[in-house]
Formats: structure tokens, C-alpha cells, sequence
């Protein structure tokens, strides 16, 4: 039988409107903005001598671990909280999973509104007697915590999500062969279940690290390009501000380059597995 | 007593997690002027649903709204073609499966900004960038779709025993009658949930939607930019529009997300 002819359409697709592009972008990288020549590194030095670039890649590097890390501890806690026997279970569930089930760019504008200097959490803090606090002014420490929480925020769902399936499958038996022997709460978690969710932990971070490279919504909205720039919103802005498809293309490429090389480990283990 | 404090902890989070839904349509339904108040209000002293036609005064809503349902269908129906057969295949050649999933986790990994910029310059070539039906966002969209539904269809065939076809074909199917009688209506409730799926996917976007239409907006980008020029109320109304259909499709998921994370803890 001839089957592989189902999957033509799809590759052929694929081909077109990725592996196309692809290729298109790193021409556009190499090539001169203003005189057309190829191949030229006048794209790489144009970004190379501007502040903002440095910035988006520093940031772009430090936001995914402070994001991961957030979800970890988060998703982690809920998992562990959502294993025991809770009331109006089903319904906790979908209030949790809320942040993540809300168009993200609903999400954002909303926290925008909680976040600014006259937001609702300004607000709040005022009518506890406290001073109103500016989250998302920008280049500040305080805005590149604010928009990891809250890409942390919408995308611990999914964490969560990944760890409780583990974390109810690990047999009761084996908790409670612990709790025979006299193991307290505290070092059955850390010697029993931690352990055996070892591998949902690894996938999570895994997929939640790659996908948070490539961060471009939560920044903008929050902060504009220019408050707490990333890679994916300094190309934005190349693009849409200067009309420049060089530096644009040039800064896409280098967030591509950083994404195939942390995907290794990922790819790695798919080979192992 | 440590039991209760549990509960507690649990509807604390359940209600801080609620928090900005309330207030999208709390601004949505206030008047403009309420939602620049300080100190904010939590509840609405005044009910309006003027914001609605004032989105519709200051940015062109009926055609976002258009564009986005349009987009979104067009990219069930490409998404679904594309991957049904494909996915069949990969279920029933192991070999074939492996390189295809291959292909399909790097669409899913691969940058957006990397092949919008460039898919950008190409549409400006072919005629197709900022297209008034949408084509060059519908698309880019089918590449998103095509890794949830390649995987969830996938999964779904290898549910169906080849020997169920093999007998239907001895019966003296023929292969293509064998696929649309036998084995696409027993996937059919994984091919409804990866139709909603695509649909929302498709509906959220935002990055494609920003970088490939300028005047014919699809509704993240219109909601985007009024947030950004300062207009809470009017930005909240354009969300509630957004939020409906996303809404209706995750209750209506529900079931088959519960399964699926029942599937995935009974290995």
C-alpha cells in the first residue's frame, strides 16, 4: 500500500509556511537593509549597536528562569493542595485554571489595568493605609518581576495540570508504607513523592522553558517595547516602528539560535526515551 | 482544624484567580469615566452597556469581529484537513509517525517572531499581507492548529483497532470507505475537540495578528490597541466579545480535558 501519500499535504504545508519562512528570515538577516547586498552583516551590526538589543537579549535569558521557577513553586503547591479531599471540587478546578482558559491578550490588558501606578492594586494598597507602588515603570527591577508573575500567573494552569496527573498517579500504598515506618509529612514529600514526580517536574520545565523564550505578548502589553524589551518585541519593534525587515529578521534569528540550543536537552531525551 | 485551613487556602486562591475576569466585565459594563476613578471601584456604581458602541465608534469592531470568526473557521477546516490524514497515517506506521511528530514539535517550539517577520515580506510580495479576507492570517494560523490537531487525532486513531479496518476492507471496503465509515466516526469526539481547540487558538492569536494585518484587524490586536491608547472601558467591552465564544467552547471541552488528564494519571 501506498499510504505515504496521506501525509504529502501536511509536509507539503509545512514545507511552505515553515521551512520557507525559516530559511526567508535568515536571508533577510544576512542581507543589507538599505543597499540589498548579500550577504552582508550590516542587519547584525545595526542591532549589535543598539542598547535596547542588549537589554531584550539580557532579559529574554533572565525572565524564562524566574517565570519557570514561579510556575514550578506554584503548580507544585496547587497540584499538592488540589490531592487532597476539597469541596466544590470541580469548581475550585475551573477557578484555578480560569488565568489560562482567558484569551491571553484578555488576560494582559487586565492585569495592565490592576498593575499601572492608578490600577486596582494601587488601589488596594492605598486603602490599607499603604503608599500606591508604580509595578511596570520601565527598566525597573520591579517591572521585570511583574511581568514574570504574570506570565507565571496565566501559565501555572498548565503546570499544575501536568504535575497533579502525576501526583495522583503515584499508588496511596506507597505513602502509606512510608507513614508505617514513621516518615513524617514533610520527609515523605521530600524522599517519597518528589521523586516520583521527577518526571512530569522535567517535562514541565521543559516545555514551560521553551515556550517562555519566545515571550513576546505579556512584555508589550504591559510595558510597551521599550519598558521591559525581549527578543520577540525588539524584532516587533524594528519591524513595525522602523520598517526595518534586516534587523528585524536579524534579532529573530538570534532568538531562533537560542531556542534550538535549549531545546537540545529536549530533543536529548526524546532520543533516550 | 489543619483540614479547614486547607479549604480556605483553596477558595482563597479560586477567588484571587477570579479577580480579573470580575474586572474585565466590571469595566466593560461601567461607564468610561468609572474606570479612570481613584481610588478604583470594585463594584459597578453605574451600569452602561455604552462601551459597547463606543468600541464600535472607535475602532472598525464589526469587521474585527468578522475577520476573527472567518479566520478562525477557515483554520478548523484547513487544520482538520490537513492533519486527519496525516495523523491516520502516523497512527498506523510507527515509522512515519516518529518523523512527522518530529516536524510537528518544531512547528509547535519554533519562535512565532521568526516566521512572522519573514511570512510578513512574503505576503507583501504576493498581495496577501493585511488581505481584507484574512487570508495570509488564516494561513499562518493552520501552522498553529496543525501540532494539537495532529497529536490529539493521532492519539484518537491509535484508539481504533487496525484489525476493526482490516475487516471492514475484507468485507470488501474500499480503504477510502474504510476511513470515512469506520474509523473517522469513532474518532469523531476527538475530532470535535480538536476543532474547538484550533478554533480558540486560532481566535486568542495575537503575535501573527499584529505582524500580518495593519487596517483589517482580528479582535486581539483592536483590544490591544485600545487598551494601549487608554481605554479600559471600551477594551474591556471589545474582551467580553472575545471572552463569549471562549468561554462556551472551554465548558463545552470540560469533559473531554477531565478524561484527558484521567488518561494521562492512569499510566
Amino acid at each position: 500500500m501506498r499510504a505515504w501519500f496521506l501525509a504529502v499535504p501536511l509536509v507539503v504545508y509545512l514545507a511552505v509556511f515553515l521551512v520557507f519562512p525559516v530559511g526567508e528570515a535568515v536571508r533577510l538577516a544576512f542581507t543589507d537593509s538599505v543597499s540589498g547586498t548579500f550577504p552582508s552583516l550590516e542587519s547584525f551590526r545595526t542591532i549589535a549597536d543598539d542598547g535596547l538589543f542588549w537589554r531584550a537579549l539580557r532579559v529574554n535569558l533572565a525572565l524564562p528562569l524566574l517565570a519557570v521557577a514561579l510556575e514550578l513553586v506554584a503548580g507544585l503547591g496547587l497540584a499538592l493542595l488540589f490531592a487532597e479531599r476539597l469541596p466544590a471540587r470541580r469548581l475550585l478546578r475551573a477557578a484555578v485554571l480560569l488565568p489560562f482558559a482567558l484569551p491571553e491578550i484578555v488576560f494582559l490588558t487586565i492585569l495592565r489595568s490592576i498593575l499601572t501606578p492608578r490600577g486596582y492594586l494601587s488601589g488596594a494598597l492605598v486603602g490599607l493605609g499603604a503608599q500606591p507602588v508604580d509595578l511596570l515603570a520601565p527598566g525597573t527591577f520591579a517591572s521585570f518581576v511583574s511581568v514574570a508573575l504574570v506570565d507565571a500567573w496565566r501559565t501555572t494552569p498548565l503546570v499544575f495540570l501536568i504535575l497533579l496527573g502525576a501526583l495522583v498517579a503515584i499508588p496511596g500504598e506507597i505513602g502509606q508504607a512510608a507513614r508505617v515506618d514513621g516518615a513524617s509529612a514533610w520527609r515523605r514529600f521530600w524522599h517519597v513523592t518528589l521523586p516520583l514526580l521527577r518526571p512530569a517536574i522535567v517535562a514541565a520545565v521543559l516545555l514551560r522553558g521553551l515556550d517562555a523564550l519566545r515571550i513576546f505578548a505579556a512584555p508589550l502589553v504591559l510595558t510597551g517595547v521599550e519598558g521591559m524589551p525581549v527578543l520577540s518585541t525588539y524584532a516587533f519593534h524594528q519591524w513595525s516602528d522602523y520598517g526595518d525587515d534586516g534587523a528585524a529578521a536579524a534579532a529573530s534569528v538570534v532568538l531562533a539560535v537560542v531556542c534550538v540550543l535549549a531545546s537540545v536537552p529536549l530533543l536529548r531525551r526524546r532520543i533516550t526515551a | 482544624m489543619k483540614r479547614r485551613g486547607i479549604v480556605l487556602l483553596a477558595f482563597a486562591i479560586a477567588g484571587v484567580n477570579l479577580v480579573p475576569l470580575w474586572l474585565v466585565v466590571k469595566q466593560a459594563l461601567t461607564p468610561e469615566r468609572e474606570s479612570f476613578a481613584w481610588p478604583p471601584t470594585w463594584v459597578p456604581h453605574e451600569l452602561t452597556l455604552s462601551n459597547f458602541s463606543g468600541a464600535a465608534e472607535a475602532v472598525p469592531l464589526a469587521q474585527g469581529l468578522g475577520l476573527s470568526v472567518g479566520v478562525a473557521v477557515a483554520t478548523v477546516i484547513s487544520t482538520l484537513a490537513l492533519s486527519l490524514p496525516a495523523a491516520w497515517l502516523a497512527a498506523r506506521r510507527e515509522e512515519v509517525g516518529s518523523r512527522l511528530d518530529g516536524v510537528v514539535v518544531a512547528a509547535r517550539l519554533f519562535p512565532t517572531i521568526a516566521i512572522a517577520v519573514p511570512l510578513a515580506v512574503i505576503f507583501v510580495g504576493l498581495g496577501l499581507y493585511n488581505d481584507s479576507s484574512g487570508a495570509g492570517l488564516w494561513l499562518a494560523h493552520t501552522l498553529l492548529g496543525v501540532p494539537f490537531a495532529f497529536l490529539i487525532l493521532r492519539a484518537a486513531f491509535r484508539g481504533v483497532p487496525a484489525e476493526l479496518e482490516d475487516a471492514a476492507q475484507l468485507d470488501g471496503a474500499s480503504p477510502w470507505m474504510t476511513f470515512v465509515r469506520v474509523s473517522l466516526p469513532l474518532v469523531r469526539p476527538s475530532l470535535g475537540a480538536a476543532a474547538m481547540l484550533v478554533f480558540l487558538v486560532s481566535w486568542d492569536e495575537f503575535a501573527y495578528a499584529l505582524l500580518l494585518q495593519v487596517t483589517h484587524r482580528t479582535l486581539p490586536p483592536l483590544l490591544f490597541y485600545l487598551s494601549a491608547f487608554g481605554y479600559p472601558g471600551l477594551s474591556s467591552a471589545v474582551a467580553v466579545l472575545m471572552l463569549v465564544p471562549a468561554v462556551v467552547i472551554l465548558l463545552l471541552l470540560e469533559p473531554a480535558l477531565r478524561s484527558g488528564v484521567l488518561a494521562g494519571s492512569g499510566r
